[in-house]
């Protein structure tokens, strides 16, 4: 038994059950037969099974150095470190397929274990299943990554070292998947109420489902992030490239019906919304896997590769036609009777919720502008971050806006409660605004500034509010009671709070950033700006899978600083890493730029300030913080009590 | 009531529209290759443009100390010289695929950034090539 052989076997194994439980699922649906869904259920667990299979025998081809197939051929090199070689299943595009194809049969078959309900479960598991199907037919009909090589080499390219330079980057797509695999399961119980005609539970059954895949692709774009900022070396830390806005889309997306379907769960309403925005959100996720793998678009990061591009295009085509067709059958039924008033709790986040579309129909506009212009007029254009950024700001303003006060609002209408809370928050916006502008600030910095206190008061208000509730019991018992049984509405708190300071740490680190270079010779000192820098020394060494110079730069009052050229056998181009050292306020990052070649003289450094952007990681923390903590499985939250009921 | 309601509507809808396909139009960026821009050099008059090409041989200057970088571009047809402030990516040489971001001035490419382009496929091109296969090369070069 090689790899290949076993792989090819899982492979098999996860389609043939995958289809099975589809045609177990739709006979169930047909015949109104319990025992199929049963049956069903267990044809998750081995398809599963053979996922998992097909997973252990890619990482036996990595780990074992085995190149007689085609994955290891082209992406592994026996020099990897352990956690590299681990890494490179996820780090091209077969095996990343097989990574979201495991993690979808490890969903489907989670979901399948807490199916109760007789109408929705064969909708949910033929939705589940079909989706799987087409993730493991791509697998064995499209891209392959066990195809066996005839003359099998003794090492390989190894992956793209981009994806080398950081422990990050073994972490990052592993949480993105984890989120797109999630956003699957809402979207199955969508097609199947709509299926069933059951348009109200299927909110409720998936709320953990959605928060999870929130929380995990919340995580994977800062980690993202973080990885722009410290491995690809411009000193930024989102540039609007096609591979940010894919993993961006579905997350504005899953923001949009998080905040409908709250209003659905609560009030009844907007359950047309709801089945729309979560159709839009998992064809979002299909549409950034087209995106980025089938070459349409130019990107930097570029892991193109064109076969894969028609089928997730049909699958796009064929997603949306499903979710949206349905909708327009049912649409009569789940109208909404009588209106919303714009000034209530659902009235605002139901403009939250048309913000965060408006914004991913900007991204995807931004994304794909390009190539209407090209079709149109044959002119190579590209829309660039100037353009997203002047739609964002506004959006993003009105959107901080929004996020505070529809929490403090109740259902309905407004109260006296609410006008007191929404008067202090607004002075805290005018105070914030005032105050920032008397210190020199711009106007843009300025309600930054404003909008963060007013986030806070906000929270603040509504934590005092929820607490003082169950002050009967004294204050330390009414802090605990709220923060377990009212851990939705800490949680929201919580996450409304990242939010804040990941805007507010964006806005300055956008607005404050400095970006200076100078060449220095070896023990030349020199002021960039204003840190008194001194080049100590410069010096190459090998570290047996790549080759470095390095510069060891002394910062008088911060610290030493080793930028570095990463030379890749297989690059033609060194990868500069930066130096990076967080502060509260500031962050340094210094860049080796170029250096002496001939003689190891001197060297050209960059020095970039970028203020608070520590804060923007803290802010991911937080927010991720929020969303797990709602989830947690620790006793009952209730809603009967007032911190519960003020929920949001 | 219902009226009220709209007009806002349709005034958010057109702050919106105007917000975003405003912002659109200024912000494109041709990319365009030395014989493209002499089509028509009144189109890319002061406009925000991706020039792509390759490094001209014997015509890299660096001055280290003010990080003034001057080569000229070509696509093999014409060629435009250019002028970049800031250092050179570590990796520039000769006959290098380069996009540079920037704009004309009088007969100078001025540029702010500079893109290498590369990748393990890269080849440069042989003698003789046309505008169309450099830039295709560059396009496709990661």
């Amino acid at each position: 038994m090689t790899p290949g052989v076993l792989g090819q076997v899982g492979l098999v194994l996860a389609l043939s059950f995958a289809l099975l439980g589809l045609v177990l699922a739709g006979y169930a649906w047909w015949a109104r037969d319990g025992r199929y869904v049963e049956a069903a259920k267990r044809a998750a667990l081995f398809s599963l099974l053979g996922a998992l299979v097909a997973f252990f025998a890619l990482e036996w081809a990595l780990l074992t150095d085995d190149f007689s197939i085609v994955y290891t051929v082209k992406n592994h090199s026996t020099k990897s470190p352990t956690w590299v070689k681990f890494a490179t299943l996820w780090a091209a595009l077969e095996g990343s397929i097989l990574l979201w194809a495991t993690f979808q049969a490890l969903y489907t078959w989670l979901a399948a274990r807490g199916l109760r309900d007789y109408w929705m479960a064969p909708g949910v598991l033929g939705v589940l299943f079909g989706i799987q199907v087409f993730f493991f037919a791509v697998m064995l009909f499209v891209t392959n990554p066990f195809l066996p090589v005839p003359n099998p080499p003794t090492e390989g390219p190894g992956p793209n070292p981009l994806l080398q330079n950081h422990w990050m980057m073994a972490v990052h797509p592993v949480l993105m998947y984890l989120g797109f695999v999630g956003i699957s399961v809402p979207f199955a119980h969508a097609v199947a109420a709509m299926l069933a005609r059951r348009y109200q539970s299927w909110i409720e059954t998936t709320r953990w489902w959605t928060l999870v895949a929130f929380g995990f692709l919340t995580l994977a774009i800062f980690a993202g992030a973080w990885w722009s900022y410290e491995v690809l070396g411009w000193g930024g830390y989102w540039g609007w490239d096609p591979v940010e806005n894919a993993s961006f889309i579905p997350w504005l997306l899953l923001a949009a019906f998080l905040h409908t379907a709250l209003v659905q769960e609560r009030r009844g309403l907007f359950k047309p919304w709801n089945f729309a925005f979560i159709t839009l959100a998992f064809a979002a996720t299909v549409f950034g896997t087209f995106l980025t793998r089938s070459g349409v678009v130019q990107s930097v990061h570029a892991f193109t590769e064109g076969a894969v591009g028609p089928v997730f295009l049909g699958f796009l085509l064929l997603v949306l036609f499903v979710g949206f067709g349905l909708l327009s059958r049912v649409a009569s039924e789940v109208r909404d009777v009588g209106g919303v008033p714009l000034l209530s709790r659902e009235g605002l986040l139901l403009g939250g919720a048309l913000v965060f579309s408006t914004m991913a129909f900007v991204v995807v506009l931004g994304t794909l502008y390009p190539l209407f212009v090209e079709a149109f007029t044959g002119d190579k254009v590209s829309v660039g971050a100037p353009f997203f950024n002047s739609v964002f700001a506004p959006l993003g303003a009105v959107l901080l806006f929004l996020m505070g006060a529809a929490p403090v609002l109740p259902w309905g209408r407004v109260d006296a409660w609410a006008r007191r809370v929404l008067l202090g928050m607004l002075a805290a916006l005018a105070l914030g605004f005032v105050a920032a502008l008397a210190l020199g600030a711009t106007v843009g910095v300025a309600l930054g500034v404003g909008l963060f206190l007013y986030n806070l008061v906000s929270a603040g208000a509504q934590v005092g509010r929820a607490v003082a509730a169950r002050r009967r019991q004294g204050w330390g018992a009414a802090l605990i009671g709220y923060l377990t049984q009212g851990r939705r509405h800490f949680g929201a708190q919580v996450v409304h709070a990242g939010v804040a300071l990941a805007a507010l740490a964006i806005v300055f680190s956008q607005a404050y950033r400095v970006d200076v270079q100078k060449t220095l010779n070896v023990g030349e000192t020199a002021k960039l700006a204003g840190i008194e820098v001194r080049l100590e020394r410069l010096h190459a060494f090998d570290e047996g899978y790549r080759y470095v110079v390095e510069a060891v730069v002394e910062a008088k009052g911060i610290g030493t600083f080793r930028p570095r050229l990463n030379y890749y056998k297989t690059m033609n181009a060194p990868l500069a890493a930066p130096s990076v050292r967080y502060g509260p306020t500031e962050n340094y990052y210094f860049i080796l730029q170029a250096f002496d070649q001939d003689a190891g003289r001197w060297a050209t450094l960059r020095l970039v300030l970028t203020p608070m952007v520590f804060w923007l990681w803290v802010a991911g923390g937080v927010i991720a913080f929020g969303l797990f903590y709602m989830v947690l499985p620790l006793g009952r939250s209730r809603r009967s009590v007032p911190g519960g009921e003020v929920a949001a | 009531m219902k009226g009220k309601y709209l007009i806002g509507a349709l005034l958010i809808l057109g702050a919106l529209g105007y917000l975003i396909f405003g912002g659109l139009s200024q912000s494109l960026t041709y990319f365009i290759t030395p014989s493209e821009y002499f089509q028509n050099p009144a189109k890319y008059a002061g406009k925000r443009v991706r020039l792509g090409g390759l490094v001209k041989p014997g015509t890299v200057r660096f001055n280290r100390d003010t990080l003034e970088l001057r080569f000229v571009l070509t696509d093999g047809v014409a060629e435009v010289p250019v002028e970049h402030h800031g250092t050179p990516p570590a990796l520039f040489k000769e006959r290098q695929g380069v996009v540079v971001e920037g704009r004309f001035k009088g007969q100078t490419f001025v540029g702010d950034t500079l893109l290498v382009k590369h990748s393990e496929t890269y080849q440069p091109p042989k003698e003789g090539y046309t505008p169309e296969e450099v830039r295709k090369l560059i396009e496709e070069a990661k």
